[in-house]
């Protein structure tokens, strides 16, 4: 059994990667928008919003996953234990529904529309919630039973 | 040496600080008003103010409020930015008793900015007639610009929004999101409009590529139509408005998204205007008029743009047409203001935007 301050790194390893590829397919879902529009967007251009979105927007992304996980994971750890085969099904989904779940409910709370950009379509959101599923998935990794050693 | 000069540079600023303070009073003239949006000043005394939740309501000469509603206002989408939102004289509103409304109608579904033109009889709207309707009609309840101005040929300007979830579209001149139009007053499309003629373009439009446009006013005098905009996180701006120019939402702006992210890594492009000044962090500007009255003579020509974030009146000085600094003023009320018009006694009123809204009115303290 991990114990609890284990269980939080990994509880906050799994956020800190969801969030910083939320953040990264953020950046790139409005400079593709922008792109449209005729914007240029050279590759030192991409890589310095991309850096500001990390350091400006993830934090913000960061509350939100926090949000979602803190009932999707320890929901998908129950439910993989009664489902063993289906372990990384389930904190795939895990991940993508908290993720859903928060933007869904910061959107109708919040007085603006929509609160992330990217969530504006349904390829950003599926971004977004796959960020959640692979944030998830490596909670999963850290988690995963040590098979005991043989003597 | 250097500590005396501070002190007397203190002292100055104290001083000047302390004029303003004694400068003018604020008296409420009306209370009671639920969200109040517009003002305008009938010919009588009277004055009319919208209420975003659907009414026009008359505030009579006494200052008292009629309890009866205008009746046969047009019913529009109430929630959240929509409602019913400015109410303009027509300039030969003496004879002919006409108004303008602007409004968001359609559903939470599918929903944009209308203009209506009535005549106002006997507290009651009649001949009601839609003008103009933005399209497209898109889904949420935000950003719809709703200010309008008369140009000297009569014809008049209505500032839109860009709905917040369609940013990308105050660049797409087929359509009226994030845009400025200009109509004639019955309608139709002037002549002369900037986009007119050319293929697959909404042909009202006379600017583009704003956000959230909730000021605009013509400075008869230099022959300057000025608008301001909401920008996101800091970027609002006021802009010299001219026909056919691209303002640039969202491909150059001084702002970032709510939630931090980046909206676009440029403040400046090539073809893309740039604002006069921009407020960053946001002050939230909500309507915009240039003081010509008599009872301030410091204030003359310049603008005033009441804030919403920053709960104050920005005094936009300009000198010769150029700016010449900026005040922040009536930031005692600690109120959002929503609305800042010079009346025709010299005084300025304001409109305090929450539900128990107030009319106010700025006078010479002596």
């Amino acid at each position: 059994m991990p114990s609890k301050s284990r269980t939080l790194l990994h509880f906050l390893l799994a956020v800190l990667l969801t969030s910083v590829l939320g953040a990264v397919l953020q950046t790139q879902f409005n400079l593709a928008n922008l792109q449209a529009l005729g914007a240029p967007i050279p590759l030192m251009v991409r890589l310095h919003t991309t850096g500001l979105d990390l350091l400006g927007f993830s934090p913000t992304f960061a509350v939100l996953v926090i949000c979602g996980f803190v009932f999707a994971l320890p929901l998908a750890v129950r439910l993989a234990r009664n489902w063993p085969a289906g372990r990384w099904l389930v904190f795939a989904l895990a991940g993508a529904l908290a993720v859903w779940s928060a933007l869904t409910l910061a959107n109708a709370l919040l007085p603006m529309p929509t609160l992330i950009a990217a969530n504006r379509s349904l390829a950003g959101t599926a971004g977004l919630m796959a960020s959640g599923s692979l944030g998830a998935l490596l909670f999963a990794m850290l988690r995963r039973p040590v098979a005991p050693a043989q003597s | 040496m250097l500590k005396t000069s501070r002190a007397l540079l203190l002292l100055g600023l104290l001083g000047s600080s302390l004029v303003h303070a004694m400068d003018y009073r604020i008296e409420t003239v009306t209370s009671g008003l639920e969200h109040p949006w517009s003002l305008a000043f009938l010919p009588d005394g009277r004055m009319l103010v919208t209420e975003r939740v659907g009414r026009l309501r008359i505030i009579e000469q006494d200052g008292s409020l009629n309890p009866q509603p205008v009746g046969g206002v047009p019913k529009g989408f109430v929630a959240a930015q929509a409602g019913l939102m400015e109410v303009m004289l027509d300039p030969d509103f003496a004879s002919n008793q006409q108004l303008y409304l602007s409004y968001a109608y359609g559903t939470a579904e599918a929903n944009n900015t209308r203009l209506a033109k009535a005549c106002l009889v006997d507290g009651q709207l009649q001949d009601v007639q839609v003008l103009f309707s933005a399209l497209p009609a898109k889904k949420g309840a935000a950003h719809y610009g709703g200010r309008m101005a008369f140009l000297p040929d009569n014809t008049l300007v209505l500032t839109l929004g860009d709905g917040f979830d369609w940013r990308e579209q105050a660049q797409n001149t087929s359509n009226h999101l994030g845009k400025i139009v200009r109509l004639n007053r019955d309608g139709s499309i002037p002549k002369d409009n900037p986009l007119r003629g050319q293929a697959g373009v909404a042909e009202e439009i006379y600017s583009f590529g704003h956000r959230n446009v909730q000021g605009i006013v013509y400075d008869d005098q230099l022959k300057r139509l000025y608008s301001h905009e909401h920008g996101p996180r800091g970027g609002d701006e006021l802009n010299l408005i001219e026909p056919g120019i691209n303002y640039g939402w969202p491909l150059i702006t001084y702002g970032i998204d709510y939630s931090g992210a980046q909206i676009s890594p440029y403040t400046e492009l090539p073809g893309l205007q740039q604002p006069l000044l921009h407020w960053t962090p946001s002050v939230a500007p909500s309507s915009l008029t240039q003081y010509r009255g008599a009872l301030f003579p410091e204030w003359q020509g310049d603008l005033f743009a009441s804030t919403l974030a920053e709960r104050s009146v920005r005094r936009i000085r300009l000198h010769n047409g150029k700016l010449a600094g900026q005040e922040v003023l009536f930031e005692e009320l600690g109120e959002r203001i929503r609305d800042v018009r010079g009346g025709p006694d010299g005084a300025l009123y304001l409109l305090t935007d929450n539900a128990k809204g107030r009319l106010l009115r700025v006078v010479p303290s002596q």
